[in-house]
């Protein structure tokens, strides 16, 4: 899958709100230690990139742990609970009242449970990360054609090989549509742990850049921030593109 | 000739929240080892519902249902079934496809393709096996699905209207084929049908159902010799009385 050319079109509020800056420093709508310009960021990146790069990887370490292990409970669990009306039954209003707890709020027991550190942070993406990937694989295995269950019932296939011929390959597409929202929720819950809960990543660093009155390095921060999160969200893309070609053309027949 | 159907006073009903709906009642029906019978009549009239009761997929309410003289309980290993919408699994490519039934059966991984390439090459697809099913004309998928109804070598084959979705000539290719196929393997076939004159064509017995509650109305010989002219003066007779045959429901009962 190649990404059109009309996707960079996708920048241009972002180079809008470019210019506007500039020309608000230039204006001095601001105080420079409020507002740095532009170059002034630049200028941050270059001095402080060992750290950045550093809390970075932090926070991407601690994502993909997170969501890693989300995903390896969240799939299997999501198989048998789509598979089987009766889990479905016993778990549906507990799924519900627990994807609706933000994990933010969950931060201050967090820590008291596990202190300051990786694990209170890990455990909070894996909250996030869990919800999304569960409901989307369940809606997944629900959406499967009766009639290939009928098919692999009427050859008198064994359950697993059901499990892993036809639901896992069926649910696919939707297991994937869970995972980018898990990286995301996942994403937006590192940056705020990092402030309360560990002492290293981008939301840290963009904490104690606030109290230091570095707001070049806070815009940094927020720039390093967005541009991870859609090389993830690409880079699940173009994944699931990958992993479900046989969609494709049944996309585009639908169309 | 001994008889490797038969069904004896087979009903079945259906409990709904509205109440319960009978969909068959009464059926006896037996077929013999090698005979093609075409289950006849309009929609709704239970004649799917009987095909799958005798593909083991659903139990019946009364009645029973043996398989070379043993009685029904779940899908028998002596029958493969092809439905209308094929049951393709889009992620699979041909040959795959056409190997799942051998699989779900425990057959190894080098007889598996062994056997696909021959009932491919019965089926003439031998050079589309590493296609996917979207990327196959409506005719070419069914052949995939009889190809892999085929590869267990079932004594029976169930046909569940497979030619109902196509254009009237791959209809007639198809037709032809599947009684070049069922002359050399020596199956018997049980086959649903809406078509009068695809029953007439195909089958040595034509079972004519009624609907509300489904029965079958009349079981009729067709003597005609092989290969069958549908312009024949006999055919087209056979024709018109089965027509009125199905035609006291046209009156009253809403299709």
């Amino acid at each position: 899958m190649r990404v059109p050319a009309f996707r960079v079109f996708g920048l241009l509020p972002l180079l809008l709100l470019l210019a506007a800056w500039q020309i608000a420093v230039v204006a001095g709508v601001y105080p420079t230690v409020l507002l740095p310009a532009p170059a002034a960021v630049i200028a941050a990146f270059a001095q402080n990139w060992p750290d950045i790069l550093a809390n970075a990887g932090a926070s991407v370490t601690r994502v993909i742990v997170g969501v890693g292990i989300a995903f390896c409970v969240a799939v299997p669990a999501g198989m048998l609970i789509g598979r089987y009306r009766a889990l479905d039954r016993v778990t549906d209003w507990s799924i519900q009242i627990f994807r609706s707890v933000p994990p933010i709020a969950l931060i201050p027991l967090a820590i008291l449970f596990f202190g300051i550190g990786d694990r209170p942070a890990i455990i909070l993406i894996f909250l996030a990360a869990l919800w999304p990937l569960l409901i989307n694989t369940i809606f997944g295995v629900r959406g499967i054609d009766r009639t290939m269950l009928k098919v692999a019932r009427a050859a008198r296939a064994g359950e697993w090989l059901i499990f892993v011929d036809i639901i896992l390959p069926a649910a696919m597409p939707s297991v994937f549509t869970g995972l980018r929202l898990a990286i995301g929720g996942g994403w937006l819950t590192v940056v705020t742990a990092e402030m309360i809960a560990v002492k290293s990543g981008l939301g840290y660093m963009i904490l104690t850049a606030q109290l230091t009155f570095q707001s070049q390095l806070i815009i940094a921060g927020i720039i390093v921030i967005g541009a991870i999160g859609l090389l993830a969200d690409q880079g699940t893309r173009l994944l699931r593109a990958r992993v479900c070609r046989w969609q494709e053309g049944l996309i585009a027949q639908a169309e | 000739m001994s008889s490797f159907l038969e069904c004896i006073g087979v009903g079945k009903i259906y409990e709904g929240k509205s109440g319960a709906v009978e969909a068959l009642r009464g059926i006896d029906l037996q077929c013999d080892t090698g005979e093609f019978v075409c289950l006849l009549g309009l929609s709704g009239c239970g004649k799917s519902t009987l095909l799958q009761l005798i593909a083991g997929l659903e139990p019946a309410t009364s009645g029973t249902i043996a398989i070379n003289g043993k009685a029904l309980d779940g899908p028998s290993a002596e029958t493969s079934i092809v439905f209308q919408d094929h049951g393709l699994f889009p992620w699979m490519n041909v040959a795959r496809n056409v190997e799942f039934n051998m699989k779900a059966r425990g057959v190894t991984g080098k007889e598996r393709r062994a056997r696909a390439a021959e009932f491919l090459a019965m089926t003439g697809l031998s050079a589309f096996h590493d296609r996917y099913p979207h990327e196959l004309s409506g005719g070419m998928r069914q052949r995939v699905g009889i190809a892999r109804a085929l590869t267990t070598r079932p004594r029976g084959l169930l046909m569940d209207e497979p030619f109902g979705a196509l254009d009237a000539r791959t209809r007639g290719n198809l037709q032809e084929e599947l009684l070049r196929i069922w002359e050399t393997q020596r199956t018997t076939i049980v086959f649903v049908t809406h078509s009068i004159d695809e029953a007439v064509f195909l089958a040595d017995r034509i079972a004519v159902f009624s609907a509300r509650p489904g029965r079958i109305s009349t079981i009729v010989n067709v003597d005609l010799p092989r290969p069958r002219d549908p312009n024949a003066p006999r055919f087209t007779e056979l024709a018109r009385m089965l027509r009125a045959e199905l035609a006291p429901n046209l009156h009253g009962a809403p299709l």
